[in-house]
C-alpha cells in the first residue's frame, strides 16, 4: 500500500481513491472509528474548557468512568448475542447490599467474592429464564430490575451501611504507578475481555449467535451455554461495579447503581454495536463510555446546568446510532 | 396495444446483478411463460411487476400509459395481481376473509354482504363449491386448497394482468391439469396471463408465448410457444445442453434394479445411514430409507411433503418421536447437531441467509463456523486448519483473496453456497445432507455444484440431496426416494425415472386419495385388486394399490417399479386391450382403463386384476363408474 503511494504520481483521482480507502478502513474497523472519534471529542472539548486536560480532572474523569465502564462491559457480551440486561443498575445495589452485609463477618476479599458470586447467581437466573423458558430478554430483565432494588431495600432495612474498611477504600486510590487502581482494574477487565472476543471459542460463539442464530445452530454452537453465559458475566460485573460504587463512596445505599442499565447500554451503542446482535467491539464500548464522561464532564467545567445534560446526553446516544446505522446499511447488503 | 410491457429492467443485489436490462411484453388474452433456470431472475421481476420491489433502472407501462409502483398497493390499483409460489395467506382468518384480504387496504367502508355474495360467486367461477366451503380456516386447509384461495384473491382483486410463480409448485399433477383448466378460461375471458415456471414440460402445456431469461437477460422474448422445441428451451435457459450440467456417469444408479420399492435389500456393510419408520409429526410420518457410502441419494417431494424435516431430524434440529436412525451401523442418539456433527454428519440447510452465512464474519470465519462447532477447548484452533482451507478453497475455485473479505452478504449466492460447502468439508464428514444446494444459484456455479458433489461422493461420501426441482434430483442423484406427505413413497434407481413419473409419486395424499378411493371401490365392488400405474418401456410403475385379495397379488405393490416380464400379468399388461386379458394360466384377469385429464393428457391407467373368469362383468360398466369416481363424484358405494 504505501509503495504504491510514493512510486504513483500525485494526482487527483489517486488522492480521492486513497481517501476513499481511509473512508472505507472506518467503515469497516470499529476500533479505528472509536479512536478517531475520541480524539475529536478530547481535541474539541480542550478548546472549550481549559481545565478539561490538567491531571487532575483526567485522574477524575478515569475514576467517574471505572463504575459505568464496569457494568458496560457485560452489557456488552449481553447485547452482542442480541439480548438486553436492564437489571444491571438494581443488582449493583443488591449485591453491594450483599458486599457491605458481609463485611459485618467476613474479610475484605471474601466479601467481594460473595458479592461477585451473588452477581453471578442473579445473571444465572436472568440468563436461564431467557433461554430455557424462551422469555424475551426485555420482560425478564426488567422484571430483575424491579427484584433487584426490593431486595436491596429487603437485605439492608432501607438503611445505609457505612462501615467499609481501609483496604476496600484503597481500590478509589491511586497505584504505585500513579493512576487510580480502580481504573487498572477496569482496563485490565476489559484486556480480558477483548482477548476473550478474538481468540476463545466462546467470544466468537457470542458474536455468532448475534449475527445469526439459525446458522450457528446448524453449524453446531452451543447457543444455551454461551447465552446464560453473557448474563452471568453481566452479573458478576454488576457486582464488581457495587464493589467499586462503595471504594468510591465509603458508603453503601440500597438506591446505589440507579440508572446504571440506561447508562451501559448507551456506552455499548454510542461504541458502534448494534443492538440487534452481532457487531460490536469491546473497545468501542470502553470509547463509548469515556465518550459519555468526557462529555459530562466537560458540561459541568462549562457550568452548562445539570438539568441540559440528560439532553445532551440523549442526543449523542440517537446520533451515533444513526451514524451507525447509516455505516452499516452502507456495508452489509 | 400491449397489456403490460416492461422494457430494460435493471436490478442489483449487492455485487451481482439480477436483472441486467430484461423485460416482458404481455397481450391480452394470453398465457404468457416466463422461465429460465434457478437464479436466472424470473422472480425478481415478478416481484417487480407486482411492485413487490422496485427496479434500479428501467420502464414498465399497463395499457401503454408509464406508471410506477413504489407498493403492491399501486400495482393492484393497475390491475395487477399476484399469485404466489410460497403461499402468503393469513392461516388464522377464513378463507373468505382471506380472499378478500386486499379490500382491508382500499379506502372507504366495506360491504361486508355484497363481498360474500362476491366470494361465493368465484367459488362458483372455479368450480370449488363443492370443495372449499368460506368459513374453513385456512390454516386447516391443504396446500393445494391454499393455492386456489390464493388464486381466488387475485380474482377478486379483478384485475386484468395476473401472474402465476410457480404456482404449481406444490401441486399434484392432477391439480395441476386443473390450474391449468382455470388458467385458459381466464386467458378466453381477455385476461392476460404471466406464468412464472421452470417446469418445461407445463410450459408447453399450457403457454401461447414464452419469453427466456438467462442470467438477468432476455434469451428469447414472446417467442410463439409451438415454434420452440423442448430442446430449444433448454439451451436457451442453460446456455448448452443439460446433459453437460450434470456431468453424469451411472456409477451407482445401475446396481439398484431388482425393482422392489419402499422395501430396501438387506443392509450391505457400506451402508452408511439406514433410516428406519422415522416419525416426526406432523410433517414426517413414515421414512425410511439407506444411503451407502459414496452414493447420492435424492430425496424429491413436492413442496410440504416433509423432506426438509426428514433432513432436519436426522441432524438433530428437531426430535424422532419414534423410528430408528443407524449411522455407521450404530444407532444415533441425535440430539443437538453439535453431536450429530461430531459423528461426522455434515448439514446444508435450504435458506442460506437464514440458515447459513453468519452477515457480521469473514469468509473464512463463515468456512470455519462449523469447525468452532466441532471444537472442543476453549480456543479457535482455526491455524490447525490452515492447510485443508486452501486445499479446498482449491478445489471450489473460490479466489483465496476474497477469504478475508468481511462482506459475505455481497458474495454471489454461488460463492456462498459453495463457502457454506467448504465448511463442511473442512471437516471430512461421512454424510452430508444437502437441503436445496442450488436454490438461488447461477447456472455456472450449479454446474460446478454438481461436479464437487460428485467428487465429494467418489471420496466415498455419502450424500443426501433434498430438492424440489424434479430435473435436478433425477440429473443428479443416483438413487430417488419420493416422499408423499411424509412418508416414503418409492425408492428408485434414477436412471429409470423421469419428471412425469416422479411427479406422479409425489402426488400428495389429498390429490391422491381421490384416486386411492377409487381404487378401494373397484375393489370392494368387483373383488381382487385394484391399482394405479404408468407403463414406460418394458416398466411398470405402481403408484397405488388398494383392495384385501392377496391372492389376486398381480405382482407388484404401490411404489413397486417391476420389469413387465416379471409380473403375474404381463400378457395383460403387453396386450393393454378394451376389456379383461386373461393370462395363459387363467388364473389372473386384468382390465387396464387409461385416466384422461381434462386436456385429454393421460395420467397412467387404473388396473382391476381379478382371480375369476369375470363373467357377466361389462367392462364399459366399470370404465363408466371409474371414469365417473375420477371426475370429482364420490363413488356410489365405499367400504
Amino acid at each position: 500500500m504505501s509503495s504504491r503511494g510514493s512510486e504513483a504520481p500525485e494526482g487527483p483521482n489517486l488522492r480521492s481513491a486513497s481517501l476513499a480507502r481511509y473512508a472505507q478502513m472506518l467503515v469497516s474497523h470499529i476500533e479505528l472509528r472509536m479512536l478517531v472519534l475520541i480524539v475529536l471529542v478530547v481535541v474539541g472539548l480542550s478548546l472549550l474548557s481549559p481545565h478539561f486536560l490538567t491531571v487532575n480532572n483526567i485522574l477524575n474523569m478515569m475514576d467517574q468512568g471505572v463504575v459505568v465502564g464496569i457494568v458496560a462491559l457485560g452489557q456488552t457480551l449481553v447485547i452482542l448475542i442480541g439480548g438486553i440486561d436492564l437489571s444491571v443498575g438494581s443488582l449493583a445495589g443488591v449485591t453491594g447490599i450483599v458486599l457491605g452485609l458481609s463485611l459485618f463477618h467476613l474479610g475484605v476479599p471474601a466479601s467481594i467474592a460473595i458479592c461477585l458470586l451473588v452477581g453471578a447467581g442473579f445473571g444465572f437466573v436472568n440468563g436461564a429464564i431467557i433461554v430455557w423458558g424462551r422469555i424475551a430478554p426485555f420482560v425478564v430483565t426488567l422484571g430483575m430490575m424491579s427484584v433487584g432494588r426490593s431486595l436491596a431495600y429487603v437485605f439492608s432495612g432501607a438503611n445505609s451501611i457505612n462501615n467499609i474498611p481501609e483496604s476496600l477504600a484503597a481500590l478509589s486510590g491511586d497505584s504505585p504507578i500513579g493512576l487510580p487502581t480502580n481504573f487498572l482494574c477496569l482496563i485490565a477487565a476489559y484486556a480480558v475481555c477483548w482477548w476473550f472476543l478474538t481468540y476463545c471459542k466462546g467470544g466468537r460463539t457470542l458474536y455468532a449467535i448475534g449475527s445469526n442464530k439459525d446458522a450457528a445452530r446448524v453449524s453446531g454452537l452451543n447457543i444455551p451455554f454461551w447465552s446464560i453465559f453473557a448474563y452471568v458475566i453481566s452479573g458478576v460485573m454488576s457486582g464488581a461495579a457495587a464493589t467499586f460504587l462503595a471504594s468510591r463512596l465509603l458508603s453503601i445505599d440500597p438506591i446505589g447503581g440507579t440508572g446504571l442499565e440506561l447508562d451501559s447500554i448507551a456506552g455499548v451503542v454510542i461504541g458502534g454495536a448494534s443492538l440487534f446482535g452481532g457487531r460490536g467491539s469491546i473497545v468501542g464500548t470502553l470509547a463509548g463510555v469515556f465518550i459519555m464522561v468526557f462529555i459530562r464532564n466537560a458540561l459541568n467545567l462549562l457550568d452548562v446546568s445539570p438539568y441540559w445534560q440528560g439532553t445532551a446526553i440523549g442526543s449523542i446516544i440517537v446520533a451515533a446510532v444513526l451514524v451507525e446505522r447509516m455505516l452499516s446499511s452502507r456495508s452489509r447488503r | 396495444m400491449a397489456l403490460l410491457r416492461l422494457n430494460n429492467i435493471w436490478k442489483r443485489f449487492g455485487a451481482t446483478n439480477a436483472l441486467s436490462g430484461a423485460g416482458i411484453t404481455l397481450e391480452a388474452a394470453e398465457v404468457h411463460a416466463l422461465v429460465g433456470a434457478n437464479g436466472a431472475g424470473k422472480s425478481t421481476l415478478a416481484r417487480i411487476i407486482s411492485g413487490y420491489m422496485q427496479p434500479d433502472v428501467g420502464e414498465i407501462e399497463v395499457d401503454g400509459r408509464m406508471v410506477r409502483h413504489t407498493n403492491s398497493r399501486e400495482a393492484i390499483r393497475n390491475g395487477i395481481a399476484i399469485v404466489t409460489q410460497e403461499t402468503s395467506l393469513a392461516p388464522d382468518l377464513s378463507v373468505f376473509e382471506n380472499i378478500m384480504l386486499p379490500r382491508l387496504g382500499l379506502p372507504g367502508w366495506l360491504n361486508w354482504r355484497e363481498m360474500r355474495l362476491e366470494a361465493a360467486a368465484l367459488l362458483m367461477q372455479m368450480g370449488q363449491e363443492s370443495g372449499l366451503t368460506l368459513d374453513t380456516l385456512v390454516g386447516n386447509l391443504s396446500i393445494g386448497q391454499r393455492q386456489m384461495v390464493e388464486m381466488l384473491r387475485a380474482l377478486a382483486l379483478k384485475g386484468r394482468i395476473i401472474l402465476f410463480d410457480e404456482p404449481t409448485a406444490a401441486l399434484s399433477p392432477r391439480e395441476s391439469a386443473r390450474l391449468f383448466e382455470v388458467m385458459r378460461n381466464l386467458a378466453t375471458t381477455g385476461h392476460g396471463l404471466i406464468f412464472v415456471t421452470h417446469r418445461l414440460e407445463e410450459v408447453f402445456t399450457i403457454s401461447n408465448r414464452i419469453t427466456v431469461l438467462r442470467e438477468g437477460k432476455v434469451m428469447a422474448g414472446g417467442v410463439p410457444t409451438h415454434s420452440l422445441t423442448q430442446n430449444d428451451l433448454i439451451r436457451l435457459m442453460v446456455g448448452r445442453e443439460l446433459s453437460d450440467i450434470y456431468a453424469r456417469s451411472h456409477t451407482h444408479g445401475a446396481r439398484a434394479g431388482e425393482g422392489r420399492g419402499a422395501r430396501n435389500a438387506a443392509p450391505s456393510a457400506d451402508v452408511v445411514l439406514s433410516v428406519r419408520h422415522l416419525r416426526s409429526p406432523p410433517q414426517v410420518r413414515d421414512v425410511s430409507f439407506d444411503v451407502r457410502s459414496g452414493e447420492i441419494l435424492g430425496l424429491a417431494g413436492l413442496i410440504g411433503a416433509g423432506r426438509t424435516e426428514t433432513v432436519e431430524t436426522i441432524f438433530g434440529l428437531r426430535s424422532a418421536k419414534s423410528g430408528e436412525i443407524l449411522f455407521n451401523g450404530a444407532r444415533l442418539a441425535v440430539n443437538s447437531p453439535r453431536n450429530a456433527i461430531r459423528g461426522g454428519i455434515g448439514f446444508i440447510p435450504e435458506d442460506r441467509r437464514r440458515q447459513g452465512i453468519v452477515p457480521d464474519f469473514s469468509a473464512k470465519e463463515n468456512l470455519l463456523l462449523s469447525h468452532l462447532g466441532a471444537r472442543r477447548g476453549a480456543f479457535l484452533g482455526y491455524r490447525e486448519r490452515h492447510e485443508s482451507i486452501t486445499r479446498l478453497l482449491d478445489v471450489l475455485s473460490l479466489p483465496t483473496e476474497r477469504i478475508l473479505d468481511t462482506n459475505v452478504m455481497n458474495f454471489s449466492g454461488g460463492m456462498q453456497q459453495k463457502v457454506i460447502l467448504a465448511r463442511w468439508l473442512v471437516l471430512e464428514p461421512r454424510l452430508l445432507l444437502l437441503d436445496e444446494p442450488t436454490r438461488g444459484v447461477d447456472i455456472g456455479t450449479r454446474s460446478n455444484i454438481y461436479g464437487l458433489l460428485r467428487r465429494i461422493a467418489a471420496d466415498g461420501v455419502a450424500c443426501v440431496v433434498v430438492s424440489s426441482d424434479f430435473e435436478e434430483v433425477i440429473g443428479l442423484a443416483d438413487r430417488i426416494v419420493v416422499l408423499s406427505d411424509g412418508k416414503n413413497v418409492t425408492n428408485i434407481p434414477s436412471n429409470i425415472m423421469d419428471v412425469e413419473k416422479l411427479a406422479m409419486f409425489a402426488a400428495p395424499r389429498s390429490s391422491a386419495d381421490q384416486t386411492h378411493r377409487v381404487l378401494e371401490f373397484l375393489a370392494a365392488t368387483y373383488g381382487g385388486l385394484a391399482f394405479w400405474a404408468s407403463l414406460d418401456g418394458d416398466r411398470i410403475f405402481c403408484f397405488d394399490r388398494a383392495g384385501v385379495d392377496v391372492e389376486a397379488d398381480p405382482g407388484f405393490e404401490g411404489g413397486d417399479f417391476p420389469q413387465v416380464a416379471n409380473t403375474r400379468i404381463s400378457t395383460a399388461l403387453c396386450a393393454r386391450a378394451e376389456g379383461f386379458v386373461a393370462e395363459p394360466d387363467g388364473d389372473r384377469h386384468t382390465m387396464l382403463m387409461p385416466i384422461l385429464g381434462p386436456s385429454g393428457h393421460v395420467f397412467g391407467f387404473v388396473g382391476l386384476c381379478l382371480r375369476v373368469k369375470p363373467d357377466g362383468l361389462d367392462p364399459a360398466e366399470v370404465r363408466r363408474h371409474v371414469d365417473a369416481a375420477m371426475n370429482g363424484q364420490a363413488p356410489a358405494v365405499t367400504l
